[in-house]
């Protein structure tokens, strides 16, 4: 084996990994505030990046579309938050959840509709563009920005939550919930905060993958699976626990792709079954 | 008893007034909300991967069938043995973390199932599916006519529905039904909670699996979508819509949403559209179902016929 | 004999140690009351005595074994049953359902678990109905739990212990959130237990507490500051002085 490819196919690894560990953190985030796993996680990823795609059409400008998608999808978030969520807050999780996988519905079908239901590619900005020597190997410039971006916003994700007084409050509310409303804290507002929130990470991750594995409605579907892995992994609420799940899936995932690529979906959920088999609370949860 | 009188008219009458078919998938869809709503109804566990049971055992019993011709009994035993096996598998995972886990979980897990039948292509066929699944003839008689058929199926279905009436009866049904309610003051009882759940889970495995087999029959095909995650959430949906807090609830459920499906997907492809805006509506507006939405109709009129001044409480 | 003894237990939650090396007896056939003020720790002891927590050291013996760290749905099957301070019981389910289940659970064997309608199982339905006659509840019990008062609610939480037949019968705070009309006839139904079960008592009206018990404990800050007879206990200056004004002088 060439030691070129190996290294490619790490790189590769930690690159879809640390948009893994995005993703599981902002479900994460989503599961620990609301307790619901969001079935939508997915379609908003599929969202973010097929936003992406138009600003691009329209603009022409890849920063300002990577700016603006999260944010769009986020804005989603809100509306989806107070509008069907809360609502719902009486009736119990189960059907906020049920909610969520409504929405998944309405939302991948609505790309389907609105864009269109076959795949479509989309090219990294020019300045990103070919490839960089690294000596072992010639790896793509753009999956070297993805690796980073997604580095510095999940960077960003950790300070945020322990680092700043909002996000003190956020990692009290997955703890907590009723002492953080005893302390005088808006719970609605925070529920909408933290789903808004997950949902931009979402939205961000899926603009950050366009240029890597191009857009098809679909492409929500297995991330939703993927981040589902990560959070059984790791615990609700453990960033850390978050970006090792996430970079460990995603790096199995490419060394599996260079022996056996058929396998190299259903081997994710595999690992989480193995581990989980051994310790049932995932690698760093409690029970 | 009037339930039961209810449900053999619509046995008989359906393919009246149906095609056959479509009455078929009915009773197959029927018999899969049956098993879904031992676990979402009666134990309170969401299970969103219930299509693992349902396509392993339409692909292991369609595989069986096709090559190496195995009569109906051995088709249909295999179907819930596939079905609960892999429902035990899949179940001991889950039932070991709590209820946000245990769903995503289920989740997981099947698009795990979904990814290996996907890319197992020379036993599945892949995303064509597995064509080609024969009706064995049954004791000698021939069930390939629709007719037949839809009387086989019905038939299973009676059986499966006497089979879930007789569990939810029974001490194990009060058992799961104190755990939905408060699980650790049934644990406080003496009932080893994960057991029971890892219980209820196969047998729910079990009734899938009997209902992917004959869905592999019906189509003569078993499609990739049987196993695929948007099929676990039919079966949650027509459950939800009949109403899980009954027995008959998946039932009503089942016509419902197999009627809206045959009816709207053959006017438009994005069926699947219509199918999440229906779950919104049925989530904000109409949780318990039909069932509920029927009982809350008549206690309606009965308040409007009592005489004024007395006080009419509805049930429950 | 004890029935059961606890040798230094100990449950720590991080910094916090909530038992603090409890060591104490319960006499077979008694009623044992423990008291203490509120954080005292006695309902974290009565749930390592139930398998809810395991501890962090020590032991406790039930009928000559360690049954230390045992899982709840386990304890029952020992011959322990408890009632919860906060009502625990199965909302939906019919009242008749909700002794019917812990009786059923007790069972040596579990015939016809998923095939048995489980209204023919006619000594488990007599014997539940007994309990809830007992306790006072054998009009209502085909009504769902939900639909009693609160005060039918605690009536409830004591059958539901009651019908498991246990040896030990734990009741935390059995007269919780009671008028003084409803405590009277809880008083008066858990002192027709005595002898009958093994009692452990924890409750906060003194008064009650006084006038039934054989033996009284006293937990404050997770430890064991007192333990002896009612009229001892009274005269214990260091109990005096945990509870504020708590306890009448003599």
């Amino acid at each position: 084996m060439k030691a070129s490819l190996l290294v490619s196919q790490v790189l590769n690894g930690l690159a879809t990994g640390m948009l893994y560990a995005l993703m599981g953190i902002g479900l994460s985030i989503i599961t620990g505030v609301l307790n619901i796993p969001n079935f939508a996680h997915g379609a908003l990823f599929a969202l973010g990046a097929y936003s992406l795609y138009t600003v691009i059409q329209l603009v022409g400008n890849f920063w300002l579309a990577l700016a603006l998608a999260p944010l769009g999808v986020g804005l989603l978030g809100v509306l989806i938050e107070y509008g069907g969520i809360r609502p719902l807050y009486k009736a119990g999780h189960d059907y906020q959840l049920l909610l969520t996988f409504g929405l998944s519905l309405i939302v991948t079908e609505g790309i389907i509709i609105v864009w269109s239901p076959v795949g479509m590619s989309q090219l990294p900005p020019p300045v990103l563009r070919g490839g960089v020597d690294l000596g072992i190997t010639f790896y793509p410039k753009y999956r070297l920005f993805v690796m980073v971006a997604a580095g510095l916003l999940v960077l960003g994700a950790w300070l945020f939550l322990e680092k700043t007084r909002y996000g003190a409050i956020m990692r009290a509310g997955i703890e907590d919930k009723e002492m953080v409303s005893l302390l005088g804290i808006d719970i609605h507002r925070l529920f909408t905060a933290a789903f808004a929130l997950g949902c931009a990470m979402a939205g961000i991750a899926g603009a950050l993958t366009a240029p890597i594995r191009g857009l098809n409605p679909w492409m929500g579907v297995d991330m939703l699976g993927i981040a589902f892995v990560v959070v059984a992994l790791a615990g609700l609420g453990n960033l850390l626990g978050s970006i090792v799940a996430g970079l460990l899936v995603g790096v199995a995932q490419s060394l599996v792709a260079l022996f056996w690529p058929e396998a190299s979906v259903a081997v994710i959920f595999a690992v989480m079954a193995a581990i989980l088999l051994v310790r049932p609370q995932g690698l760093f949860g409690i029970r | 008893m009037k339930a039961w009188l209810a449900i053999l008219a619509a046995v008989v009458l359906l393919p009246v007034f149906v095609r056959h078919a479509i009455a078929t998938e009915i009773w197959i869809f029927a018999i899969f909300g049956l098993g879904l709503n031992l676990l979402m109804g009666y134990t309170g566990l969401l299970s969103f991967g219930q299509a693992t049971f349902f396509g392993s055992a339409a692909y292991v019993a369609g595989y069986l069938l096709k090559y190496y011709g195995i009569n109906l009994f051995l088709a249909l035993g295999i179907g819930v043995l596939v079905g609960a096996v892999s429902a035990a598998v899949v179940g001991y995972l889950c039932v070991q973390r709590s209820g946000l886990y245990f769903i995503m979980l289920t989740f997981a897990l099947n698009q795990m199932f979904f990814f290996t039948a996907y890319q197992w292509t020379t036993v599945t066929g892949g995303e064509d599916g597995m064509p080609g699944i024969p009706r064995p003839t049954v004791l000698g008689l021939d069930i390939h006519g629709p007719l037949a058929y839809y009387a086989t199926v019905a038939g299973l279905f009676l059986v499966s529905l006497w089979v879930m009436k007789r569990i939810v009866e029974s001490p194990l049904g009060k058992i799961l039904q104190a755990i939905r309610e408060n699980e650790p003051r049934a644990e406080a009882l003496g009932y080893d909670v994960s057991r029971m759940k890892l219980v209820a889970f196969v047998v729910g495995g079990a009734f899938s699996g009997l209902a992917g087999v004959l869905y592999a029959m019906l189509f003569g095909i078993v499609p990739l979508e049987a196993i695929g995650f948007v099929f676990s959430g039919n079966v949650v949906f027509a459950t939800l819509i009949g109403g899980s807090g009954s027995l008959y609830g998946p039932v009503i459920g089942s016509f419902v949403f197999i009627w809206l499906s045959e009816s709207v997907s053959a006017m438009w492809a994005r069926w699947p559209l219509l199918l999440g805006v229906a779950f919104v509506i049925v989530v904000l507006f109409f949780r318990g179902g039909v069932v509920e939405a029927w009982a809350r109709f008549w206690a309606w009129r009965a308040a409007r016929r009592a005489p004024a001044g007395a006080r009419v409480d509805a049930p429950r | 004999m004890p029935l059961v003894r606890t040798e230094r237990l100990t449950k720590a939650f991080g910094a916090l140690t909530a038992v603090n090396e409890v060591t104490l007896e319960i006499e077979e056939g008694s009623l044992h009351a423990v008291i203490g003020p509120n954080g005292a720790g006695k309902t974290t002891f009565f749930n390592l005595l139930t398998g809810q927590h395991a501890p962090t050291s020590g032991r406790i013996i039930f009928d000559g074994r360690d049954i230390a760290g045992t899982p709840p749905h386990r304890i029952a099957h020992l011959g322990i049953a408890r009632s919860f301070q906060r009502t625990s019981i199965f909302p939906v389910l019919s009242i008749l359902d909700n002794v019917w289940l812990a009786a059923f659970a007790r069972q040596e064997s579990w015939r016809g678990l998923a095939w048995r309608r489980a209204d023919r199982y006619p000594e488990l339905t007599r014997r539940a109905l007994d309990v809830l006659g007992e306790v006072g509840l054998g009009e209502k019990a085909g009504l769902p739990a939900r639909e009693i008062s609160h005060g039918e609610q605690r009536q409830l939480e004591l059958a539901i212990a009651l019908a498991a037949a246990p040896r030990l019968l734990l009741l935390d705070e059995p007269a919780a959130g009671l008028s003084p009309d409803e405590t009277q006839r809880m008083v008066t139904l858990v002192r027709r237990l005595k002898g009958r079960y093994t009692v452990v008592l924890i409750e906060h009206k003194i008064d009650v507490v006084m006038s039934m018990s054989d033996r009284i404990s006293v937990m404050h800050f997770g430890s064991l500051i007192a333990e002896g007879t009612p009229d001892e206990i009274r005269r214990n200056a260091e109990v005096r002085r945990a509870y504020l004004g708590g306890i009448a002088a003599p």
